[in-house]
């Protein structure tokens, strides 16, 4: 297997730049990892990564290498643990201190490769800048235009009552 | 179906939402999958399929006017992808039918053949569209499933629900047809392509969708279509197979096909069934090839075991031991032939009548007890159960038995007079192993003796003649009995036994410090007058020895030797009474009249003897009426003392051939002459011995009466009040390993213990124990 996760894989962004990396970070991706196992190691032709570009990609795969080494996620993982908490490790923090728009072009990534503890990571981060926020402050903080009327906004503070800080 | 799939791919839809365009491109590419994939799908098709599809999925359409109000049931934002889902069923039906008319123009072989082509072929497919389409499994998908619809399958699962809705119902029945045929063929000898069957089975099990959880599998499909379709064929072959064999065949070689027939089955398993079916596989081959015929075989179990065929019956124990109580007639026919025999071989030796030889008559109880336990071992693998009922034929040959039948006490009787027999010295010098081995069948019997009181009896008697005479072969080989009889009777059974042994040995310390004694006390003028003597202290409650029956006056040079040792002793134990037991002396006395070559002879006697000849120092002729009464000696033991010593000619009676009475007189024979210079005069009486057994039987009942009563005695002071049932129970298990004790005689017990004030008489049945 090690030899296997060895072996290096070109990817291609969508802005036709190829990038070098070794299989075993690639194959973080489940896209890439189930290509390979359904059509077997590419060798040399270059896989594209249609929906990427290569700023992205570049960033993507920063995250990979250093994940490289973790332990694929169970079944069960998925369901409890990581859902519930917004904790995010050191490292992952750091390098989501990236402007607004790469954070969502790297959740969108994530999701078109199927990454998913990025995505987690990613979509804890957006959780991160919303919580403890005013609707108001919310709207700000990701330029968002209040398109309810005053009897909808009513409504919804009715319906979400139950879930206020008292 | 498309199957003139395009050469020219349909371009990539640059329209994200344009379903029909998206389908167009999804379509060409899961066509090349189904039927393409040897050429192989290059990366660029690959990335643009899974391109598309989360393209698709993440469409920035708002497929509707009421999917992104409040008041949806769908709370957040609205998931795409449902008409991909269902144009890939769709697809899948298409598919499907088009196997499905082409499988039913096959049959048999070519059907298989068929059918696992497109099962590889069509689920190899699932697993590359599970990959491609794996954004609708991760979001769509999952939500549905997630909402509790039971309808919705991840992508390969769907596959899967096709196959078993759209192909599977109408053809599994030819599949099987097939399947079943092809294991036919091979079990009647034919070489198959097993692969095939073991494909079938895979492919069976893959169906097994768990209906509660779809993501889960199980065993339903191919328990229901393929596990029962097979048990029941195979039911049925074996049935008519085993059917025909045995009417052209006998049953010692219709085992042996039963047993190759099991074994094959057995190893068909692991080569291409799933390991689930071992079970019901067995049940089905053991009931048709055994349990059908298992009548049959026990019917032949009677003429293998009167021939000895010891392989057969191991066969057949094994065959038998499968099925559900299989042995049990076995074992009962077993343990009524091992009776018999044992009954036959008592009755062959029982023909000596009273004179019974005692080693022919325990050669004879374990000749079959031998030849059965060997057989136990081999062919019935020692099987406990097999062990009790060999047991329980032996306990019933060996206590009721022909020799038995008078009296009931003659086994344990017998088997101590043999054990007796093999622990006296003897001419032939036995081998500690043989005397081990020949121990050991003594224990052997033992175990089965009933009556084991009786034989304690008899054993202590010929121990204590054994230690008294001296003439045990070996201490060791006593001790080591005794051991075995305590391992299997327990420390009170050989409690005297032990005691008698210690006796021997205080006997030989306390003759040593009387030898010190002497020296010490008297001087050597002294000490000459005395008899060399030897004495045995022997404990009056441990040994069975009886004062003789006779009065008796021992000479006077006796009486001064003994005199002494009694002052001796009483000055150690002081208290102590001592009883001579003349009968058990015995003496040498040297014969200075007589002599062969200058030696003189020496006579071995018994005291009484001595007194008789110790008579002649003073005159050469002695009446008959002066021994009698200077000797004190009762006719009955004097007469035959006298006898021998006129058969050997020591002494010679006057008038000649005179009997033993008043007026006769005796003459010492000055001219004796014999081949030896010992001549041992003290043979034991004929009579005596006689009297001695029926004695010994006498005290059984005694003793019996006491061992009960104390039991009873026993029980009711733990217990206090009992019922009077219960009460006889439990005395019966309490003394059961001594011997069995009738109930009557329980009773009767029980009567002598209420007069005697130890138990009273309470309301009902209930008795109670006075202290």
């Amino acid at each position: 297997m090690s030899a296997e996760g060895e072996q290096s894989v070109k990817l291609v962004s969508s802005d036709n730049v190829e990038i070098l990396t070794e299989r075993k970070i690639a194959e973080r991706s489940m896209l890439i990892k189930n290509m390979i196992e359904d059509l077997g190691a590419p060798g040399e032709e270059p896989i594209p990564i249609m929906n990427v570009s290569e700023a992205v990609l570049r960033k993507v795969l920063e995250w990979c290498t250093q994940h490289k080494n973790d332990p694929a996620p169970t079944q069960d993982d998925d369901a409890d643990s990581r859902k519930k908490t917004t904790d995010i490790e050191e490292w992952d923090q750091k390098f989501m201190q990236v402007d607004q728009e790469m954070l969502f072009e790297i959740i969108l990534a994530a999701n078109y490769m199927d990454i998913k503890a990025l995505l987690d990571v990613g979509c804890k981060t957006v959780a991160n800048m919303i919580k403890g926020k005013s609707p108001e402050e919310i709207r700000k903080t990701f330029n968002i235009q209040n398109d309810f009327t005053p009897e909808e906004e009513e409504q919804i503070r009715r319906e979400n009552e139950w879930a206020e800080d008292r | 179906m498309s199957k003139a799939a395009a050469v020219q791919p349909p371009p990539m839809p640059t329209s994200k939402d344009d379903i029909n365009g998206t389908w167009r491109f999804l379509e060409w590419g899961v066509d090349r999958i189904m039927f393409s994939l040897k050429e192989g799908v290059d990366l660029k098709t690959y990335m643009s399929l899974y391109t598309t599809i989360h393209n698709f999925c993440t469409a920035q359409k708002a497929a509707g006017p009421t999917t992104n109000t409040l008041h949806s049931t769908h709370r957040g934002a609205h998931l795409l992808g449902e008409e991909l889902y269902h144009r890939l069923n769709t697809y899948l039906k298409q598919h499907l039918a088009g196997v499905h008319a082409e499988m039913v123009k096959h049959s048999d072989e070519a059907l298989l053949t068929y059918y696992i082509e497109q099962w590889n072929r069509y689920t190899t497919a699932g697993t590359y569209n599970n990959h491609l389409f794996r954004y609708l499994n991760r979001h769509w998908v999952k939500r549905e499933m997630d909402e509790g619809k039971k309808d919705i399958f991840d992508i390969y699962t769907l596959h899967l629900v096709r196959w078993k809705e759209d192909m599977f119902g109408s053809t599994q029945n030819a599949v099987m047809d097939a399947v079943l045929r092809l294991v036919e063929k091979q079990r009647n000898g034919e070489t198959i392509e097993q692969s095939k069957v073991k494909q079938v089975v895979d492919s069976f099990v893959a169906l097994g969708i768990d209906e509660a959880d779809s993501t889960k599998t199980n065993l339903d499909v191919y328990r229901q279509y393929f596990e029962r379709p097979f048990i029941i064929a195979t039911g049925k072959y074996y049935e008519a197979e085993s059917k025909a064999f045995l009417g052209e065949n006998s049953v010692v070689d219709y085992m042996k096909k039963a047993e190759r027939r099991l074994d094959e089955e057995k190893e068909r398993v692991p080569l291409y069934l799933l390991a689930e079916i071992m079970q019901p596989l067995m049940k089905c081959c053991e009931s048709a090839l055994i349990a059908a015929h298992c009548q049959l075989m026990r019917d032949e179990f009677q003429i293998l075991l009167d021939n000895d065929r010891e392989e057969d019956m191991a066969r057949m124990y094994k065959l038998l031991s499968r099925i559900p109580e299989g042995l049990d007639p076995l074992r009962t026919r077993f343990e009524a032939h091992v009776r018999r025999a044992g009954h036959l071989a008592v009755e062959k030796v029982a023909e000596q009548g009273d004179s019974l030889d005692p080693k022919a008559y325990v050669d004879a109880l374990l000749e079959v007890h031998t030849q059965y336990s060997a057989l136990v071992q081999s062919a019935f693998t020692g099987e406990s159960e097999f062990v009790r009922s060999l047991d329980n034929a032996c306990r019933e040959y060996v206590n009721r038995n022909k020799v038995c039948q008078k009296n009931s006490a003659r086994s344990p009787e017998l088997l101590a007079k043999h054990a007796d027999n093999v622990l006296k010295r003897s001419t032939k010098a036995t081998e500690e192993d043989d005397m081990e081995n020949m121990l050991n069948q003594v224990m052997t019997v033992f175990k089965y003796i009933e009556d084991k009181d009786v034989f304690q009896k008899f054993y202590s008697r010929t121990l204590a003649k054994r230690l008294v005479n001296g003439t045990s072969a070996s201490g060791d080989a006593e001790t080591s009995m005794i051991s075995k009889l305590k391992d299997a009777s327990g420390f009170e059974y050989t409690n005297k036994l032990q005691r008698m042994f210690q006796d021997m040995q205080t006997s030989k310390d306390l003759n040593s410090s009387y030898d010190e004694w002497c020296k010490d006390t008297f001087d050597a003028d002294d000490r000459k007058e005395g008899v060399d003597a030897y004495y045995q202290i022997l404990g009056t409650g441990f040994w069975p020895l009886q004062p003789a029956n006779t009065p008796f006056v021992p000479p006077a040079t006796i009486v001064k030797t003994y005199e002494r040792f009694q002052n001796f002793y009483n000055s150690k134990h002081g208290g102590r009474k001592l009883t001579w037991l003349w009968h058990l002396c015995k003496g040498e006395i040297r014969a200075n009249y007589a002599k062969m070559n200058k030696v003189p002879y020496t006579f071995q006697v018994s005291t009484y003897q001595m007194a008789i000849l110790l008579l002649f120092n003073d005159s050469d002729t002695v009446t008959y009426d002066d021994i009698a009464s200077s000797t004190m000696l009762a006719k009955e033991t004097l007469d035959p003392s006298l006898g021998i010593m006129l058969k050997a000619k020591v002494i010679t009676a006057s008038p000649d051939g005179a009997t033993p009475q008043s007026g006769t007189t005796y003459n010492l024979n000055h001219g004796f002459k014999n081949k030896k210079l010992k001549v041992n005069l003290n043979v034991a009486i004929k009579a005596e011995q006689k009297q001695e057994a029926e004695d010994t039987h006498k005290t059984i009942e005694e003793d019996r009466k006491m061992l009960m009563q104390s039991a009873i005695v026993r029980i009711m002071k733990s217990r206090k009040t009992m019922k009077h049932a219960v009460l006889v129970g439990e005395t019966i298990q309490q003394i059961k390993n001594r011997f069995s004790p009738k109930v009557a005689d329980i009773k009767k017990c029980i009567d002598i213990l209420i007069e005697k004030e130890y138990l009273e008489r309470l309301d009902g049945d209930d008795l109670g124990y006075l202290a």
